[in-house]
């Protein structure tokens, strides 16, 4: 493969045709569609539009087809053993609260643990709260260090409870500091924990091996892979995904139904009730093959460059501060300029077409550990430029101007 | 205490009703235009930690703000107190509060509140309500103002 080309990967994207004025840094809340997978969406309606497993017709058979075939193109993404282990749901979150739903109401007993860490996002805690309490389930939470990494040392204390549940983000998606999963959950697996990664951050970063992987459960978006909003996938090794009860009941989802009882069909489709997001699942095979035409690691490097550049430039601009530690991250970083509440420069920011996000970035928990009322947060796509780099530092130059 | 609040609130609206909402209306860079909205939520005074409880708190998307209300009960006007951790939203929130302040719940039926941002160019951050939270804000306002 060759070197990689910002500007020719920028191309394939036809928002910034259309928006040729901003400079959009939200990646970690969602990216850009390139054209092949608007077109591919667009070609499933225009073309093949029918409903899956049950038509008699040949078109819904068809249709089956392309369905199942980005099934297979996801198995094949993440090295999955089998087409059943992947689930299509509607995104990260809808993904979580299956597992939930389904682990707090079959291995879960009263009195058991769950372990997560202070990075997690709402996604990865809430849907347990919402269990927690009726099920009689402990919510263990790791702790920062002083680099606002995950305390290594109170984890393996952590662990010695004998969580039965270890749910990790990959990457974290407020400070996009990358998790060291690879060691964490070889330890959680050694204490005997189910283990779950929210991927959801991660995929875009570092795309697992699944049959390499400590993981049981492996979750993410589409539409944070280049792929279209309304689709996602829960990965689970089969014997597990078998034990969930399903969170949603109905349609393709059952073998029998009385009044009395049903009994339910087998994987994937015990975990996919009702009528699919099947343009999505299309759309999202679309982004991974397009995606694979480029080097992932090149990718990497040169968001990194893109990252180190930022980080060079925010040193000169007096009173702002990283939270991110820029090696360790996965092409984001938050910032805070002192005494400043983050919505004024975002403010600033959004007024001179800088995308950004500002808060707490659907992690509140890990803002009220370290006393902050939020972050603002840059996020670097292979698609941002250098040039980009120079202007939002222009930007965040001239918006600190003001508030001084 | 309360009473000292809104005592200074009042006197701060009045000062932003005349010195800063004729410069607003004048046309300027978007710098200015934004120090500007910040000297002005300047103006009001700081709710103290103690007084910032869960039961005055607005919280917008990004940032929170909070409203204290008090309706004399003699002529029947509403003063308020409110404050924001994030300047430019006070700054907004200010302005909105120099047309409801120290109205009777007659007058305050009577406010267009669009057509006084529109005259100031100040439109477009009554429509971003979910990040400023200005339109929680003045829901806010209608419910107390209304019970």
């Amino acid at each position: 493969m060759a070197a990689f080309n910002p500007l020719e990967f920028r191309q394939h994207f036809p928002f910034f045709q259309s928006q040729p004025d901003w400079i959009y840094l939200d990646n970690a809340a969602t990216t850009h569609k390139p054209q092949q997978v608007i077109a591919a969406e667009l070609a499933f309606y225009q073309q093949a539009n029918s409903n899956v497993h049950r038509g008699a017709h040949q078109l819904s058979q068809q249709a089956t087809a392309l369905y199942e075939d980005a099934r297979e193109t996801v198995k094949s993404f993440l090295n999955a053993r089998y087409r059943e282990e992947i689930i299509f749901t509607s995104g990260t979150t809808a993904a979580f609260n299956q597992l939930a739903f389904g682990l707090m109401h079959s291995l879960l007993k009263p009195g058991d643990r769950i372990l997560i860490s202070t990075l997690e996002h709402h996604a990865n805690i809430v849907p347990w709260q919402l269990h927690c309490l009726t099920q009689g389930v402990i919510l263990d939470v790791v702790p920062l260090d002083s680099q606002l990494m995950p305390d290594l040392e109170a984890y393996q204390a952590l662990l010695t409870l004998k969580p039965k549940v270890v749910s990790l983000t990959q990457v974290s998606n407020a400070l996009g500091h990358v998790l060291p999963l690879q060691k964490m959950l070889s330890a959680a697996k050694a204490a005997g924990a189910i283990t779950i990664v929210d991927g959801a951050q991660g995929i875009a970063w570092q795309v697992p091996d699944l049959q390499q992987y400590p993981a049981d459960f492996y979750c993410f978006s589409g539409h944070k892979l280049y792929g279209p909003t309304g689709i996602g996938v829960l990965y689970g090794k089969t014997a597990l995904l078998e034990q969930l009860k399903p969170l949603l009941g109905g349609g393709e989802m059952i073998s029998e139904v009385s009044f009395q009882q049903s009994s339910f069909a087998a994987l994937p489709a015990r975990l996919e009730a009702g009528t699919p997001n099947i343009a999505g699942a299309i759309g999202l095979a679309t982004a991974i093959r397009f995606l694979r035409q480029f080097d992932a690691k090149l990718i990497n490097q040169y968001k990194g460059k893109l990252l180190q550049q930022f980080a060079d430039g925010l040193a000169a601009i007096p009173g702002l501060r990283s939270l991110t530690q820029v090696t360790q991250s996965a092409g984001i970083l938050s910032l805070q300029l002192l005494n400043e509440h983050p919505n004024d420069l975002a403010v600033l920011l959004n007024e001179q077409k800088i995308a950004v996000r500002a808060g707490s970035h659907c992690a509140m928990p890990l803002f009220a550990s370290l006393q902050l009322p939020g972050a603002v947060r840059f996020a670097f796509a292979p698609y941002n430029l250098p040039t980009e780099v120079e202007k939002t530092l222009e930007a965040l130059q001239a918006a600190t101007d003001i508030l001084r | 205490m309360l009473q000292q609040l809104i005592a200074d609130t009042a006197n701060g609206l009045q000062q932003i009703s005349q010195h800063e909402l004729p410069l607003l209306q004048q046309p300027a860079d978007w710098q200015t235009k934004y120090r500007l909205l910040m000297q002005l939520g300047k103006k009001l005074p700081a709710l103290p930690e103690k007084m910032r409880q869960p039961e005055y708190l607005v919280r917008g998307c990004e940032s929170r703000a909070w409203l204290l209300h008090y309706q004399d009960p003699v002529t029947g006007k509403h003063f308020f107190v409110l404050d924001s951790e994030a300047r430019i939203v006070k700054g907004l929130l200010a302005i909105m509060l120099c047309f409801v302040n120290g109205k009777t719940s007659a007058e305050l039926t009577d406010v267009e509140l669009s057509r006084h941002f529109d005259a100031l160019n100040l439109r477009p951050y009554l429509s971003q309500s979910r990040g400023n939270g200005l339109n929680l804000m003045l829901q806010r306002i209608q419910t107390v103002t209304s019970a």
